[in-house]
């Protein structure tokens, strides 16, 4: 902890702006529902897109509820749900990645040209054939937008590793012989991390954009449930008017994006500063 | 200066945002407008039989004519028939104006009406007013210009039935639709099916100095917000289903006017009375109780509708029975229901789509005020497509989208008689097949009326529909563009917008 | 670094490439196998929803048969897979015209709009990409950084309303959709597909100048790029003659992902500014239950991808000198 905390106090400016806004995120999601002043899917005001008021921070969508108690329980859907999506993407397309990368050629191949299949056919309409076929829900819109990034990150890593893996180094390893399990963990993994980690601080802006992608679509989250995306969605027509309806959750997109990705840049670099 | 009776009497209308401006001004002949729908698709079709949504319905009233046409309010008038008449409503003697020219130079013909017609009844064309057709039991050309067409029993609704867009004229023996052959104001110039339509004035029009522009080019956006966006851009001179939210906008733009069109459409809440639940009497009065009306009308259509009163006849209709009083929104009536009936607390799916207009907010408004008294109600989106024919009805709650029907027989017979397809709550009242029948049978209006408005008490009191508000179309146009009237059968003067605009320089 | 390369160290690259083009045609085999069964696990069927809301079960049933549809699933999948074999997609059942038609007419928009923008962004996202990374650290790279991870921060349907409200509707100086008319002069041809482009170029560049950075950074750490330095060998031939080479399969694979999005994930894009692109023709072909249609179209984003991912392969392979002799 220690460590961590002296760490990020080592961090570039940018690198601390990107942690405070990704901690901050972090804390709305987790504390949202007990901050939020009305409950998010009330009627609360008669005016439609109202402006900053004292009883309204953020006034007022497109239907008359509150955009603050929306925004912190959307920021808690899109944070959650592209969080497990980026965890479960990662860990199972490095892993598959590693695996095809000290395995056999046989299995290499296997892999890759699964991944390959996945891969190929594009994503938001993979997710368009999949959520008319079995309906859409929290675990399986997760599931889909996982499975559409596993490949994308297995075919980063793989190539990234099956690079490391032709090194003198890794074959030195081998000659040893050492495990594959070995080589993998200790002589790849480690080498291939600061990519990944910039690949996968990408990857997770990405769910967060294709999220509201499939709400645009009109497959995001079931009503009233609402991520960032649904609530630019479902309140574009008040962009004309410049409500803070629809700026609201669209800088919070921002923020968090942008947050993410300066906060791994440096945590990447960090070492060759 | 204009009268100030002319100026009432537009604004008694009620439908014009800028009467004054439609008033000025002589028909002109020429230019070329672009008009957006919102449908495009490969099922796009020149196919009168298949066409099935609003932009092959203006593809119909464009290249094609009917026998009778679309008027103000809910009336039609004579088209390419100077009359059709009937002494039993079940004979009918249709006569054919004369001297009228198919785009290829060929004349109509008896035998292109017979064919036209019969057409439908062939399970192989596969048309959507299958059903509809089927009451054709012959027709016969008598001469060149008169037709007998004998119906399985009597409909005195004849007349309207053929203003429809699926009945309009093609020319004998025709079976291939990649050509549009038919005697519309428009002849076809290009068809890219989901991209875009192309038709150029008919010199021979049979309606003389009509249409009046040269080229009409419609395509689709099927996104509203883009849709609209093209409008203020110029990009489009006018486009259909304009979204309440967005009219503020168009109207702030000092060269384009929204035209709001009162019609019949309703969105509803179908809750299936074969279902012990949803089937339950109290809990059907208890979800029609729950329905925030006002809060749709101005939070969803930001005015643009009328509250409806759980019947489907709408003010619009001559038949409406005004003396029901309106259902209020009552939550602790709704609750009281419900714990009487021991259904509190119960969950239940309701389906919601995009496919039913703005079901997905009622949805999620009708679970708000559900999840107060607490009853609970899970929101199912589920996208467009196969919404119709997986789920709507399917399901103990789901949403409907009924559009305008141009009489009351006709809502009746296709929504509530018991075993129609499209009955959507599975309403089954042997009296009120009885009263459909009667008032069919009845030639006197005043008796008919009393009829109609005893079985809107009917629905209104127990049918399994909760239908909050009558929806208005609403179209934007450029404010150049003149002649636009609202027909309440759709949007665009119930599609019919193209022999009767012109272009002001 | 190795001399000028003799026949027979070609046999290597060449026996390599050979077999990811068999490779490829395998995965394409697989994804017919694969989209054929996720269609058929798609409610409702052509018959459906041709006929719409009001159909009784017997008109359905007899269009059914009329389409075919009431054949078994195997029976279907080996007839087509036989026929696209022979080069022939079948027909499309709601259209009732030949699938290459349809398609012949919707993929020069495709690759029009896919050409433009790659056009326009590799060459961005290259200087971006090397610039970043040669500054590394220093203000060039952070402000160029932070212009990236703006350019990605708001999703594509935001940016894409923006641009069309701000360019359009507010300025009148770029159509709000893209309508290309016939013979088009250079200016009016660059007009309609501004903004699209602009959209679509914006998330490319982003991601792939944020890969090259990432890619070239890694290359910059290794010894020899030390060595070289010390050699007072320049900035500029550092990087042209050994870095790219070094990075060129990352940066490949990236390009390869990158461009494939601009078939299939332009659906938004395709939807904002109506146009009549492949993606759009794809998700009407699923929701109007167009199976040959689907099946089509998944095959060319398929083809399309596979065969980006072979060229960046083949660069990756013909670039890497230990992955030559493998």
């Amino acid at each position: 902890m220690a460590n961590l905390i002296r760490r990020a106090t080592r961090l570039p400016l940018p690198g601390k702006i990107g942690l405070a806004l990704v901690l901050f995120w972090i804390v709305i999601a987790v504390i949202g529902p007990w901050i939020a002043p009305y409950p998010p899917g009330s009627f609360v005001n008669e005016e439609v897109f109202a402006g900053s008021s004292r009883a309204y921070w953020l006034g007022s969508d497109f239907l008359g509820r509150d955009v603050l108690s929306r925004l912190v329980s959307g920021a808690r859907f899109t944070v959650g749900l592209s969080a497990i999506a980026v965890t479960i993407a990662a860990s199972i397309g490095t892993g598959l990645a590693l695996t095809a990368a000290v395995g056999p050629r046989w299995l290499d191949e296997l892999l890759s040209r699964a991944m390959d299949t996945l891969i190929s056919i594009p994503s938001k309409i993979f997710a368009l054939v999949l959520v008319a076929a079995f309906g859409s829900s929290m675990a399986l819109l997760t599931l889909i937008i996982a499975i559409t990034y596993i490949p994308g990150n297995f075919r980063i890593a793989r190539s990234l590793a099956v690079g490391l893996a032709k090194l003198d180094y890794v074959e030195v390893a081998r000659a040893r012989g050492e495990g594959r399990l070995h080589l993998a963990v200790v002589e790849i993994l480690p080498n291939i991390l600061k990519p990944l980690f910039a690949d996968i601080g990408l990857r997770f802006v990405f769910i967060v954009l294709l999220l509201s992608g499939l709400s645009f679509l009109g497959l995001g989250l079931q009503p009233p449930d609402a991520d960032l995306g649904s609530l630019v969605r479902e309140n574009t027509s008040g962009l004309a008017e410049g409500a803070l309806a629809i700026i609201a959750p669209a800088a919070a997109i921002a923020s968090l994006t942008v947050g993410v990705n300066l906060l791994i840049d440096a945590a990447t670099q960090g070492k060759a500063e | 200066m204009l009268s100030r009776r002319l100026l009432l009497g537009s604004l008694a209308a009620g439908v014009a945002l800028a009467p004054a401006e439609r008033l000025i001004g002589k028909p002109r002949r020429g230019g070329r407008i672009r008009v957006a729908g919102i449908v495009a698709s490969t099922s796009d079709t020149l196919d009168p039989a298949r066409a099935g949504n609003s932009s092959d319905f203006m593809r119909m009233f464009l290249l094609y004519s009917g026998l009778m046409q679309y008027d103000r309010g809910l009336a039609v008038k004579p088209g390419l028939a100077e009359s059709v008449e009937s002494t039993d409503n079940v004979v009918w003697t249709i006569r054919l104006r004369r001297g009228v020219q198919f785009h290829n130079g060929k004349s109509l013909d008896a035998s292109d009406v017979v064919h036209s017609l019969l057409r439908h009844r062939d399970p192989a064309v596969g048309s959507k007013v299958k059903a509809v057709a089927e009451q054709f039991a012959s027709a016969r050309r008598v001469n060149a210009h008169e037709v007998e067409l004998r119906l399985t029993g009597p409909n005195p609704d004849l007349p309207i039935i053929l203003a429809q867009p699926q009945f309009v004229i093609v020319e004998n023996g025709r079976r291939e639709f990649s050509k549009a052959n038919g005697t519309g104001p428009f002849m076809l110039k290009a068809f890219a099916p989901g991209i875009r339509t192309i038709v150029q004035r008919n010199p021979n029009y049979w309606k003389p100095g009509q249409p009046y522009l040269d080229e009409i080019e419609v395509i689709a956006i099927p996104d509203e917000l883009s849709r609209v966006n093209a409008l203020l851009s110029g990009d489009v001179q006018m486009c259909i289903a304009v979204s309440p939210g967005s009219v503020k906008r168009v109207r702030a733009s000092s060269s384009h006017l929204v035209m709001e069109t009162k019609s019949g459409l309703y969105t509803d809440l179908v809750m299936r009375q074969d279902n012990p639940v949803t089937g339950h009497p109290d809990f059907i009065l208890a979800m029609k109780h729950l329905m925030d009306r006002n809060l749709i009308k101005r939070a969803l259509f930001r005015g643009f509708a009328t509250v409806a009163n759980d019947q489907p006849i709408s003010p619009l209709d001559p038949n409406f029975n005004a003396e029901i009083p309106q259902r209020s929104f009552d939550p602790h009536m709704a609750k009281f229901l419900l714990k009487r009936s021991g259904l509190l607390g119960t969950r239940l799916p309701v389906y919601v789509s995009p496919a039913a207009t703005q079901s997905v907010d009622m949805g999620s408004i009708l679970q708000e005020h559900a999840a107060q008294i607490g009853l609970n109600l899970a929101i199912n989106r589920v996208p467009s497509d196969g919404y119709w024919s997986t789920h709507w009805m399917k399901h103990p709650l789901t949403f409907g989208n009924i559009n305008q029907r141009p009489t009351t027989d006709m809502m009746f017979s296709l929504f509530f008689k018991s075993g129609a397809t499209e009955n959507e709550a599975g309403w089954n009242s042997p009296r009120f097949d009885k009263l459909l029948i009667e008032a069919r049978q009845s030639r006197d209006p005043v008796l008919r009326k009393a009829i109609y408005g005893e079985m809107q008490w009917m629905i209104h009191r127990t049918g399994g529909l909760g239908i909050p508000v009558f929806i208005s179309l609403l179209d934007g146009y450029d404010r150049r563009i003149r002649g636009l009237e609202p027909i309440p059968f759709g949007g665009l003067m119930g599609y019919t917008f193209g022999e009767n605009v012109w272009l002001e320089a | 670094m190795s001399g000028a390369p003799s026949v027979s160290a070609w046999r290597g690259p060449i026996r390599l490439v050979g077999k990811r083009i068999g490779l490829a045609l395998i995965t394409l085999l697989l994804v017919s196998a694969v989209v054929f069964t996720i269609s058929g696990l798609l409610p409702g069927d052509a018959a459906q929803e041709v006929l719409g809301q009001g159909a009784t079960p017997e008109q359905v049933a007899a269009l059914r048969h009329e389409m075919g549809l009431d054949r078994p699933a195997a029976v279907r999948y080996f007839e087509w897979l036989a026929a696209i074999a022979a080069g022939d997609p079948g027909n499309s059942i709601v259209a009732n015209k030949p699938v290459a038609d349809i398609i012949s007419e919707r993929l020069p928009n495709t690759l029009t709009l896919a050409g433009l923008t790659t056009v326009f962004a590799v060459p961005f996202a290259f200087l971006v990409g090397i610039w970043s990374a040669v500054t590394r650290g220093r203000a060039t790279d952070r402000s160029l950084n932070i212009m990236t991870l703006a350019m990605v921060a708001l999703p594509e349907f935001l940016v894409a309303t923006i641009a069309v409200m701000v360019f359009s509707v507010k300025l009148l100086w770029l159509p709000s959709i893209t309508i290309v008319p016939q013979d088009p002069t250079l200016g009016e041809f660059l007009r309609a597909y501004a903004l699209p482009v602009m959209v679509l170029g914006v998330g490319v560049i982003a991601q792939l100048s944020r890969m090259i950075r990432a890619a070239i950074i890694a290359e910059l750490d290794r010894p020899y790029v030390e060595m070289a330095r010390l050699k007072g060998v320049s900035q500029a031939r550092l990087i042209v003659r050994h870095v790219l080479p070094n990075a060129v399969g990352p940066i490949a694979n990236a390009m390869a992902l990158s461009l494939s999005y601009l078939f299939g994930g332009a659906i938004i894009v395709e939807t904002i500014f109506s146009y009549p692109g492949l993606a759009s023709l794809m998700v009407n072909a699923v929701t109007s239950r167009d199976m040959p249609l689907l099946q089509a179209c998944a095959m060319i984003f398929c083809a399309a991808y596979l065969l980006l991912v072979l060229i960046a392969d083949t660069v990756a392979i013909l670039a890497n000198p230990r992955l030559r002799q493998g």
